[in-house]
């Protein structure tokens, strides 16, 4: 028997439609207790209701406010203060400390401490999707500036290029580079941040409609609501990758 | 342009900065900018207008082969591409001075020996001085006027100079069969093993000084 990798996908198709129905039959046949272990025609029932009623969608509005919002603060805050702490010494002699130790611990902890200070509103997903992002970026552009090509930096400089010059030619394009390369990652985590966020505490956003279906015993909901978190995310990846393709089409 | 902090003494030259072009042998150029983008870097630098500095770049490429090639990346040139396009590089800015550091010493030997030739007959026409530092005593010989030898280092000094009796214009294949090439190359040799032990290196410097014509 051959395997041609061209037809990869369609062994993983048939895998998974396998599984399905093996899962779905042993729910008929009573093996599987629907209070821990929904069949899969019940998980789409609970999706199908989510959509079909539309109360999915302030959630999911809640959701990706959170997430974009504190992707793009993460962002911009991680550049800035990993700029500075690549381009000023006494600068990264405070900023490094701390960020590494906040790069230890598991930032997910900051979770009720935020909600302390910024309420069960918008504000402390935000807050707990920037810590985790922007401590990324912050190690991805202060690592990737001082590894800066040498040569790139001398070459600019022979051609008679000012600070300025090499700002724009040599630092602003790798910082590019690198914060793009991470951007996946970003995502991942801004999604984490404003999901924990509201699974700790809140009113509305996917993250609380799961800690709701854990309150009710509802696995159906909660396996429904995690498929649908993950195909969100899958699309985001998406973008970022067709983002990251297009900018990055030099490398 | 100055890279590095003089130790002591005085640094002395004829020529402003903006005169002297520098090529080392590994030049990197910028990876997220094409071929002409690259080339046009040092006349932007030098307050040329964007559109204008971008044709003159395409064409100093035309000139060392490249047409087709100005909105290549890169990462999608060749090696030897990628050498003329950091040679066109700095050839765009019109040196009188060029400052060589085994410029060639990447390319492999065909490819070597075209682009020496291209860069010959470049300094030739444009009356360029040229610095050339390298180990390769053929090299030497057949690319300069005179050809200096340097001690082994620290505190390398230059012990002797020969001159170059070639003409020129000059063809590299064939500077290597003009009589007095063999006899001088063998005094290279022997005035360089002599100099230095074998293990260390040996550095010889040579200069093609084009430049009083």
């Amino acid at each position: 028997m051959t395997f041609d990798p061209k037809h990869t996908w369609i062994r993983q198709l048939a895998a998974f439609a396998i599984l399905l129905v093996l899962w779905e039959g042993a729910g008929y046949a009573g093996m599987l207790n629907p209070l821990y272990m929904p069949t899969p025609t019940q998980i789409w029932r609970a999706f199908v209701e989510l959509f079909g009623q539309g109360t999915i969608w302030p959630h999911m509005e809640a959701t990706f406010t959170a997430a974009l919002v504190g992707l793009a603060l993460g962002i911009v805050v991680g550049i800035s203060l990993g700029v500075l702490a690549a381009l000023i010494p006494p600068v990264a002699e405070l900023l490094e400390p701390v960020m590494l130790l906040l790069n230890a611990i598991p930032r997910v902890i900051l979770a009720p401490l935020f909600v302390i200070w910024f309420g069960i509103g918008l504000g402390s997903k935000v807050a707990l999707a920037f810590i985790l992002v922007s401590v990324v970026i912050f190690f991805t552009v202060f690592t990737g500036i001082r590894q800066v090509d040498r040569k790139l930096v001398e070459r600019i400089q022979t051609l008679g290029g000012s600070r300025i010059d090499l700002l724009r030619q040599v630092y602003l394009p790798s910082v590019a580079a690198w914060v793009l390369g991470n951007l996946k990652v970003a995502v991942g985590f801004a999604f984490t941040g404003a999901v924990v966020g509201e699974f700790v505490a809140a009113s509305r956003g996917l993250g609380y409609l799961l800690s709701f279906a854990q309150s009710t015993y509802n696995a159906a909901l909660m396996m429904a609501l995690v498929l649908l978190i993950m195909a969100v995310v899958l699309v985001i990846f998406g973008i970022a990758g067709r983002l990251e393709k297009r900018l990055l089409r030099w490398s | 342009m100055r890279l590095q902090k003089q130790l002591a003494g005085t640094v002395t030259s004829e020529f402003p900065q903006s005169d002297i072009g520098i090529l080392f042998q590994d030049d990197a150029l910028l990876p997220w900018r094409t071929a002409r983008e690259n080339v046009a870097l040092g006349l932007g630098f030098r307050g040329m207008d964007k559109q204008r500095a971008l044709e003159a770049a395409d064409e100093w490429l035309a000139r060392f082969g490249l047409a087709g090639f100005e909105d290549r990346y890169p990462r999608r040139l060749s090696g030897g591409q990628r050498k003329r396009v950091a040679i066109a590089q700095a050839m765009a800015l019109k040196p009188k001075l060029l400052l060589m550091d085994e410029p060639f010493a990447s390319l492999d030997a065909i490819v070597r020996a075209r682009i020496s030739q291209e860069v010959v007959e470049l300094v030739e026409r444009e009356k360029i001085s040229v610095l050339l530092v390298t180990h390769d005593l053929e090299e030497a010989i057949a690319l300069s006027d005179a050809v200096y030898l340097l001690s082994q280092g620290p505190r390398a000094r230059v012990t002797e100079r020969y001159n170059v009796p070639i003409p020129r214009p000059r063809d590299l294949v064939r500077a290597k069969s003009h009589p007095a090439f063999a006899p001088l190359l063998q005094k290279l040799w022997s005035d360089l093993l002599r100099e230095v032990d074998m293990s260390a290196g040996a550095e010889a410097v040579e200069r093609t000084a084009r430049a009083a014509a």
